[in-house]
C-alpha cells in the first residue's frame, strides 16, 4: 500500500520543484526618455508578506502593472508562478490584485461589479456573496459604486482580488481611505492569509501603514531597489523610519 | 470565450448606459421622422423615390446607436478603468475584444430592429395622416427591419473596433456621429457612385434604403452585407491588435 500514489495532492506536489511565487529579474520600463523602473530584481517566497515601499512616483505602481501583465517590460522579466501573468491559465485562481486606481463603473452596483468578474472567471455567485460578507459590504452591495466611500471602494476592490481564492495577493496602496479599524482589520487579514500559506505583496508610500504587517520590505526609489529591510532587524519603529528616510533621500539632509 | 461573452452581456445589463441609449434613440427617431413628414411637401412625399428620405432614417439611426453602443462598451472601460480588472481576469485580450464585439452585435441587432421598426411605423403613420400612400410593399418593410437589424449588428462590431483603437470615448462618439449623420449624407447626395461603397451606404443596401437614397442608388443587399462585414472585421481586427499590443496605463 505504501507504494500507491498519495491521495493528498499537496504531498504529490512536494516532489516537483515549485517555482518561486514571484520572480522579477532586471525589470526595466522606459516611457519615452523616462526610466520608470530600472533593472529591478527581487523574488517572493510562498507564505511571506512583503512590503513594497517608496515615495510617490518611485515606480511601485508601474512595477505591479508589469507584474500583472497590464504593461510590457522594456527589458527583463516579471514572472508569477514561473511564467508571465498573461500566460497563466486561470489567473484569478492564482493571483488576486487590488490596484490603486479604483477601477469601477460608478453606475454598476458593488455586487454586479463582482458578478461581471465572476462570470468571466467561471466563479459562482455564491462565492461573490461570500467575499462581500468577508469585507463587510453585503448590505451596501446592491447600491451603485458611485455612492461608495473611498474605504468601501477599497474593500470592494479587495473582495474582487479574493474572488478566485488566490495564492498570491498583489495590493497597491490598500490602506488608502481605510479608517483605523479598517487598517487594523486589513493587517490581521494579511497575516492570516500568509499564515495559511498565501503570499502577499503590498505597496505603500506610508511606512507606518505596512511596518506592522510585513515580514520584509523592499524599498525602491526612482525605479531602483535601494534596500531590502527585514522587519525583525529593527528594534523600534523610530530606527526603521530613520533607515527608510535615509534610503529614499527624504530625510531633509 | 463563452464565459467572457456572458460577462460582457451582463455588463450591458448592469449600467444605465443601455436604457439611456435606447431612450435617446427613440427620441431622435420621433424627432427626425416628425421633421421630415411635416416639413417636406406632399407632392414630394407622394413620389416613391422620395419616401426613403423619411423611412430610410431608420437604417441610419439604428446604425448610429448600435455603433455608439459598441464604442461606449469598450471606451467606458478605459474611461472608468474597469479594463484593468477585465484584463486581469482574462488576459487574452484578443478574446476579450471578440467577446465584446459579440455582445455588441447582439445589442446592435436589437437596436437596429427597434430603430427600423419604429421609423417605419411612425413614418407610415405620419404619411397616412397627411393622406399620402406609402409605395413600399410588405417585402420592402421586411428587408428594412431585418436588414436594418443585421446592418446595426455589424455597425456595433465596427464601433467596438473603433473604440478599442481610439480608447477615447469622446473621439469615438464624435467620429461616429459626424461620419454617419454628416459625411455619408453629403457623399450620397453628391457622389453616389463612390459613396455607395461607404459603410453607412453598405448598411443602407442591406436594408434597401437610407436617407436620401433608395435602392436604385445603393449596392445589391448581398454586396452591401459583404462590404459592411468587411468593414466590421477590419475594425475589430485592428481593435484587437491595438488592445493586445498597447500597455494599459
Amino acid at each position: 500500500m505504501a507504494l500507491t500514489a498519495p491521495h493528498d495532492e499537496r504531498v504529490a506536489r512536494d516532489f516537483e520543484p515549485t517555482p518561486p511565487v514571484v520572480t522579477v529579474r532586471d525589470l526595466t520600463k522606459r516611457y519615452g526618455g523616462v526610466l520608470a523602473v530600472d533593472a529591478l530584481t527581487f523574488g517572493l517566497e510562498a507564505g511571506s508578506v512583503t512590503g513594497f515601499l517608496g515615495p510617490n512616483g518611485a515606480g511601485k505602481t508601474t512595477t505591479l502593472r508589469l507584474l500583472l501583465g497590464l504593461a510590457r517590460p522594456s527589458g527583463g522579466e516579471a514572472h508569477v508562478f514561473g511564467r508571465p501573468y498573461r500566460e497563466l491559465p486561470e489567473p484569478t485562481r492564482r493571483v488576486g490584485a487590488l490596484l490603486e486606481s479604483g477601477d469601477f463603473d460608478p453606475g454598476r452596483s458593488g455586487r454586479n461589479h463582482l458578478r461581471v468578474l465572476a462570470l468571466a472567471a467561471g466563479i459562482t455567485t455564491a462565492r461573490v456573496d461570500e467575499v462581500l460578507e468577508l469585507v463587510e459590504l453585503d448590505r451596501a452591495a446592491s447600491r451603485p459604486v458611485g455612492g461608495y466611500s473611498l474605504g468601501m471602494r477599497q474593500r470592494l476592490g479587495l473582495a474582487a482580488a479574493l474572488l478566485g481564492d488566490p495564492e498570491l495577493l498583489v495590493l497597491d496602496e490598500p490602506a488608502n481611505g481605510l479608517d483605523a479599524a479598517g487598517v487594523h482589520w486589513l493587517r490581521g487579514f494579511l497575516r492570516q492569509f500568509a499564515a495559511a500559506g498565501g503570499t502577499v505583496l503590498v505597496s505603500s508610500h506610508v511606512l507606518a501603514e505596512v511596518a506592522l504587517s510585513v515580514d520584509r520590505a523592499l524599498v525602491i526609489d526612482r525605479g531602483r531597489l535601494v534596500a531590502t529591510l527585514a522587519m525583525s532587524e529593527f528594534a523600534d519603529p523610530g530606527a526603521l523610519e530613520q533607515a527608510y528616510l535615509e534610503l529614499t533621500g527624504k530625510d531633509g539632509s | 470565450m463563452i464565459a467572457q461573452l456572458r460577462s460582457e452581456l451582463f455588463k450591458q445589463r448592469t449600467t444605465r448606459t443601455a436604457p439611456i441609449l435606447l431612450a435617446s434613440m427613440v427620441g431622435v427617431a420621433i424627432l427626425v421622422v416628425s421633421l421630415h413628414v411635416f416639413t417636406l411637401s406632399a407632392a414630394d412625399l407622394r413620389q416613391a423615390a422620395n419616401q426613403p428620405k423619411v423611412l430610410g432614417w431608420g437604417t441610419t439611426i439604428g446604425a448610429l446607436f448600435a455603433a455608439l453602443a459598441g464604442a461606449i462598451g469598450i471606451t467606458s472601460e478605459f474611461r472608468n478603468g474597469t479594463i484593468r480588472p477585465t484584463l486581469l481576469t482574462n488576459p487574452d485580450r484578443v478574446r476579450v475584444l471578440a467577446a465584446k464585439a459579440g455582445a455588441a452585435a447582439v445589442a446592435g441587432l436589437l437596436i437596429g430592429v427597434v430603430a427600423a421598426g419604429l421609423v417605419a411605423a411612425l413614418g407610415s403613420a405620419g404619411l397616412a395622416a397627411r393622406g399620402i400612400t406609402v409605395t413600399l410593399d410588405a417585402g420592402d418593410f421586411v428587408q428594412m427591419i431585418a436588414g436594418g437589424g443585421l446592418g446595426a449588428a455589424l455597425w456595433a462590431v465596427l464601433g467596438t473596433g473603433l473604440g478599442a483603437v481610439l480608447r477615447s470615448q469622446i473621439a469615438a462618439v464624435a467620429g461616429l456621429c459626424v461620419w454617419l449623420l454628416l459625411i455619408e449624407n453629403v457623399l450620397i447626395g453628391n457622389v453616389p457612385s463612390a459613396a455607395k461603397y461607404a459603410p453607412g451606404a453598405s448598411g443602407g443596401a442591406l436594408a434597401g434604403l437610407m436617407p436620401d437614397a433608395g435602392s436604385a442608388t445603393l449596392l445589391a443587399p448581398a454586396a452591401g452585407a459583404v462590404l459592411l462585414l468587411a468593414y466590421a472585421v477590419v475594425a475589430a481586427v485592428s481593435g484587437a491588435g491595438v488592445l493586445d499590443r498597447r500597455d494599459i496605463g
